[in-house]
């Protein structure tokens, strides 16, 4: 099984809080480009994390070529093409920087898409950024949209402040995007909350097929009504895998595991083995990110993408 | 019948190549060179047999790269018997060395001997193997079963049941499945 998303970095401010340099990253193959990022340090609007620094928000890249992407050449040797920089905050306070780094584009069908409020023109939320792939015809109309508070993915995500994995877009029912996105081959949805703040709003979309996800796994996880433990919420991929089932019936205190750390700090964490091969025969997982999501400096929900 | 590699310093030998061919082996004849390894994996012989008058240190390294990837049995005649060298042809896991024995009465015995230690060596060998993967899966077994008791409160008797319906559900074996639980559990320590 392939996953779209080849490459993924998290990007932490230094000790001066200036500049952003290598937290920890999963290369799989590409270990030439590790070897090209790992001392690499971006300042304040500088590449692509320091852009998503700057701007606040999330960065669709969709070319690298004449951009200003940083590691271009390595990037283009390893076969990646487009670059997602997702930052983290906590009110205005950068935490970190996860960047994706995806490639194959004519083979993907899959969506990345940044979609943005805008409160001058009615407050719906429209795609502010995104890379669509070979997915000409859906790119068009979903640029030319706005939604509604409440409407499709992002709408729903907008509306309740919380992640979204939807397993069958078909079943969400009044939706028109819906059906566009399964004309385009498109089966799985992730909504995530990035940014709420001051009334802004970016929510970020992950549109896949079923031959090629996002993650091998995708795992929702929530802190339980008290504010005790964290619960998985959902958990999905293309095949059922009854171990990672076993395993999100555990709950996970503050500051207990990989998903506890990223409670405590709201950082996102990468955890795992780094270079286990993966055998498609196991459906065996070897590695994962944890995004927090953040909501007035509170943990809402974690988003967990296996590999 | 028998494929032997005959390695010799003198081309010009004939007394073991005449007794093997007395014994209906059959016989490919070289020098060692550098290529050695590459030769044998192109001619892919069943046993290689030295006639040397001082295995170099090259051709003993390359005997035991060779016994360590694909194993063969390797008799060796020599005048050499220091003590450095019988060491270094224990190491290579030479099948049967003999030192100023050359004598054509004898070499079939010898080659036989060779032959039948290499397979008794083959048999010890797969047998440490097979009881050091069954140590070690024991091991990744035990532990497996302790993060599932751990982490989801089964007594041990449930967490071995619960292992062994995954690794059936795989079609792997337990060693397989307990290490697929303890990737699982580290991606959440």
């Amino acid at each position: 099984m392939k996953t779209f998303i080849k490459v993924i970095e998290i990007w932490i401010p230094d000790q001066e809080r200036t500049q952003l340099e290598f937290g920890s990253g999963l290369y799989g193959a590409f270990t030439e480009f590790k070897a090209a990022s790992t001392q690499q340090t971006f300042a304040y609007d500088e590449g692509l994390p320091g852009k998503a620094w700057a701007q606040g928000h999330p960065i669709v890249l969709t070319r690298f070529e004449h951009s200003y992407f940083k590691r271009i050449d390595e990037a283009q040797k390893a076969g990646l093409t487009c670059g997602i920089a997702i930052p983290i905050f906590a009110g205005e306070f950068l935490l970190a920087v996860v960047v994706f780094l995806c490639g194959d584009d004519e083979e993907n069908v899959c969506a990345i898409e940044v979609w943005c409020n805008d409160t001058l023109k009615g407050d719906a939320l429209s795609v502010m950024d995104g890379y669509y792939g070979a997915l000409e015809p859906f790119e068009q109309i979903s640029r030319k949209m706005s939604l509604a508070k409440g409407d499709g993915i992002p709408g729903m995500v907008w509306k309740t402040g919380m992640p979204m994995l939807v397993e069958d877009i078909s079943k969400i029912s009044g939706s028109t995007r819906s059906i566009d996105a399964q004309a385009a081959g498109i089966t799985t949805g992730l909504g995530i909350p990035i940014i709420n703040h001051h009334g802004k709003v970016y929510i970020m979309t992950f549109l896949s097929a079923k031959a090629a996800p996002i993650a091998k796994r995708i795992q929702i996880w929530i802190p339980d009504p008290l504010g005790k433990q964290l619960i998985c919420q959902q958990g999905y991929s293309k095949n059922s895998n009854n171990l990672a089932e076993i395993f999100e019936t555990t709950t996970v205190r503050k500051g207990e595991g990989a998903l506890g750390r990223v409670w405590l700090t709201g950082l996102p964490v990468i955890s795992g083995s780094q270079v286990r091969e993966y055998n498609p025969e196991l459906s065996d997982l070897s590695s994962m990110l944890a995004i927090p999501v953040i909501e007035q400096a509170s943990l809402k929900a974690i988003v967990t993408f296996l590999f | 019948m028998l494929n032997s590699l005959l390695v010799e310093d003198d081309i010009k030998a004939t007394l073991l190549e005449t007794a093997l061919k007395a014994h209906q082996f059959n016989i490919l004849k070289t020098h060692y060179s550098a290529a050695f390894l590459k030769f044998v994996q192109e001619t892919r012989p069943d046993l290689l047999i030295f006639n040397l008058r001082s295995p170099s240190e090259a051709l003993l390294a390359d005997i035991q790269t060779l016994n360590q990837k694909s194993p063969l049995p390797v008799i060796m005649f020599t005048l050499d018997g220091r003590h450095e060298t019988l060491q270094k042809a224990m190491q290579a896991e030479i099948s049967a060395f003999v030192v100023d024995g050359l004598d054509s009465q004898r070499i079939n015995s010898i080659i036989q001997i060779g032959l039948a230690r290499f397979k008794q060596q083959q048999i010890l060998k797969h047998a440490l193997d097979e009881a050091l993967t069954q140590l070690e899966d024991r091991k990744q077994i035990d532990r497996a079963k302790a993060i599932l008791i751990k982490t989801q409160n089964y007594t041990e008797d449930v967490a071995y049941h619960t292992l062994r319906k995954l690794a059936m559900d795989r079609n792997i074996t337990l060693g397989e499945m307990a290490k697929n639980v303890i990737a699982m559990a580290d991606l959440l320590k």
